[in-house]
């Protein structure tokens, strides 16, 4: 291993380049093997010898070449921006407590790796816990950390996962993967698209096999080295963070939870910090899982690290330090300290009160101090609802059970009588005056509230908000069978 | 006339030789210096930051005055310095002196709601490390150079040329004891 990541830049470059020919070149070879093919099914049943022999094979080889060409510039130049429009990643937002922390922690891995290269930050705004990193060939780097990771994190365990996937970036795992991830993308999408066709065209099965083998023999490329680089990732973030209790840590708890599966879809799986999916081959050992899964199992990646902090594995469980919640004194009723002049005085669109802006969770929400309503920016509420903790009282839970119940029985009525929905509820927004559109929070987690599509705020009436976050973390989800065929 | 030739050509080879082990060497002695600059930019950073948080906390924590004024002078005496050694010991000492000022923070809820308070120490907690980690890059860059100048090829050409040695930027003698426990008195 090189002394300093230093050394790492200048050293990876030949061993990425072979890594990242033998994928083109596959690819190449794919995309010519499928003109073939394809030329060969338009001219129906005529020998493969009369297209290879007269210059069509030139022709065919010349302009799939231009082709796969320009597939992989336009793939390698845009691999970032496609990730992140996948998962929706935003930039952080600089008036958030803990997003600024992480854009700190980004800055400091940045020198600790000796300024070599530029990382931007992002940050998916999911409740899920994984974290993933991404560069192409223009040279832009971006770590993306999910809400739901940077809420359950304390600071030095989201150093240590920033590391490591500051790691993938500088020994250049990650363009490689990145890549692949975005050449390959478009098999993995034509097999999506040919499993629907071949159920009616018996025709587009062998273009099915085919697109399927491709797919799976480019991902099985990656993932046969792709486990021992995560084993070198986890050992380059512990050279930075010289911590690796946070990182064994920081991993206990992502594979504690939801990391991701069906938000992050497949082929983005070997860029994240821990497999979004589930597999029976993630946490098993041996040569065949070795080639059929991406990621070690995070039992024996946390043993390694413990064993650098020389510590047991049951010490992990004893202690917990995580992000504890920050614990805001109770502002009086009525005070008006937290709100600032400039912006224009809002009322509460059910009681006429005015609304307060006040800190919360590091972030910023209105409240009304009247009726303890709140509104909130539809964009912070997965922040909200992932940092609050809810305590469980006996108050709300009997709120909740009542409350989800109540919208049970309701949904299903609405459901049959469509038509018969009262539109007296409907309250104004706050901001714009319009009618706020009334709906549940999802059809999975039942509790009713008032959207203003323009302003892109909600209102949430008093203990609403609290309701949402306990439902979630406790997993309290009514029937949702029969839903589908209701969008209200 | 080949004998000629055949000396020639070894003694061009091992010209070559020397120049890329010395261009090695001047390869690293930038990183180090480069290392070092950024260890100053830090060192800055926190200078710059620390008046700002003592202004800032100083209407709620009327009990710890000398607190406060440790730090500053911590400060003053860190600026102060020019060493290399000098100024690594000076600064420990001033990292002690804000973890305890930190710790003392802990028990001030209401610093806790401050919004500027915050930030201000989520800065200062964040300099802490860069402070930490570009001195941890900078030791590795000096280790790394200093191995080089002492192995046994480039030694000939170090010498030759006389590289200087780079100096580590290390924990002083007074920071291997444990620290005190001088916050019980002044939490109170």
């Amino acid at each position: 291993m090189p002394i300093t990541f230093i050394d790492i830049e200048r050293q990876k470059s030949w061993r990425i380049g072979l890594l990242l020919f033998f994928l083109v070149a596959l690819y190449f070879l794919f995309a010519f093997i499928i003109a073939q093919a394809v030329v060969l099914f338009l001219l129906g049943t005529r020998s493969f010898f009369v297209i290879g022999s007269a210059n069509y094979a030139v022709i065919i080889a010349v302009s799939v070449l231009t082709l796969a060409l320009v597939h992989f510039g336009i793939s390698g130049y845009t691999a970032v921006q496609r990730v992140i429009e996948q998962v929706r990643a935003e930039t952080p937002d600089p008036e958030d407590g803990i997003h600024r922390q992480l854009v700190n922690i980004i800055a400091e891995i940045h020198i600790a790796s000796g300024n070599t290269r530029k990382i931007r930050c992002m940050v998916i705004p999911t409740l899920s816990m994984n974290a993933l990193a991404v560069t192409d060939l223009k040279g832009e780097a971006v770590i993306a950390i999910t809400e739901g990771l940077l809420s359950r994190l304390s600071r030095d365990q989201l150093e240590a996962v920033v590391a490591h996937e500051a790691y993938h970036i500088l020994s250049g795992d990650c363009l490689e993967t990145s890549l692949a991830a975005s050449l390959f993308g478009i098999y993995a999408s034509a097999v999506d698209g040919l499993k629907g066709a071949s159920t009616e065209d018996v025709r587009a099965v062998p273009f099915l096999l085919l697109f399927w083998m491709l797919s799976t023999l480019a991902s099985m490329v990656n993932m046969f080295i792709s486990r021992e680089r995560e084993y070198r990732a986890d050992a380059g973030a512990v050279r930075m963070t010289r911590n690796p209790l946070a990182l064994a840590e920081a991993l206990h708890r992502i594979s504690a939870r939801w990391s991701g599966a069906g938000f992050i879809s497949d082929g983005l799986e070997m860029l994240c910090i821990s497999s979004p999916t589930v597999d029976s081959h993630d946490e098993a050992e041996g040569w065949l899982d070795d080639l059929l899964s991406t990621h070690p199992p995070v039992r024996k990646r946390i043993a390694v690290l413990l064993g650098m902090a020389h510590l047991s594995p049951s010490a992990l469980d004893k202690q917990d330090r995580s992000r504890t919640p920050v614990q805001m004194p109770p502002l009086p009723a009525g005070s008006f300290e937290g709100g600032s002049v400039q912006e224009p005085l809002m009322f509460c669109p059910s009681c006429r009160g005015p609304l307060v802006r006040e800190p919360a969770e590091s972030t910023t929400v209105f409240r009304c101090h009247a009726c303890r309503g709140l509104l909130v920016d539809n964009d912070k509420i997965p922040r909200i609802l992932a940092r609050k903790q809810v305590e469980c009282t006996d108050r709300l839970l009997a709120l909740v059970r009542a409350v989800t119940a109540d919208n049970q029985r309701s949904l299903a009525i609405r459901q049959k009588r469509l038509k018969e929905r009262k539109n007296a509820e409907t309250i104004p927004c706050p901001k714009c005056g319009r009618v706020m559109f009334r709906t549940f929070y999802s059809y999975a987690y039942l509790i009713e509230i008032d959207r203003c599509n323009a302003c892109c705020l909600t209102w949430f009436d008093a203990d609403e908000l609290e309701m949402l976050q306990y439902i979630i973390e406790n997993k309290i989800t009514g029937a949702i069978e029969n839903l589908q065929e209701f969008h209200g | 006339m080949s004998v000629v030739w055949i000396l020639a050509g070894f003694f061009l080879l091992l010209a070559l030789w020397g120049i890329c082990i010395y261009n090695r060497l001047v390869m690293l002695k930038n990183d180090v210096r480069n290392a070092w600059s950024q260890v100053d930019v830090q060192l800055k950073r926190r200078y710059d930051l620390i008046p700002n948080l003592v202004a800032a906390v100083k209407g709620f924590m009327e009990h710890e005055k000398t607190l406060l004024q440790n730090v500053v002078d911590a400060r003053a005496r860190a600026m102060a310095a020019d060493r290399i050694r000098d100024r690594s010991s000076a600064e420990d000492s001033l990292t002690n002196c804000l973890n305890g000022f930190f710790a003392v923070m802990e028990g001030y809820p209401v610093l806790k709601s401050n919004e500027n308070v915050m930030h201000l120490q989520e800065e200062l907690v964040s300099t802490e490390n860069r402070i930490a980690f570009s001195r941890q890059l900078y030791n590795d860059l000096v280790a790394n150079y200093r191995t080089r100048l002492e192995v046994f090829p480039d030694m000939i050409i170090s010498s030759l040329f006389s590289f200087r040695p780079a100096e580590y930027f290390s924990a002083g003698r007074d920071d291997l004891q444990l620290p005190k426990a001088a916050l019980s008195s002044s939490a109170q």
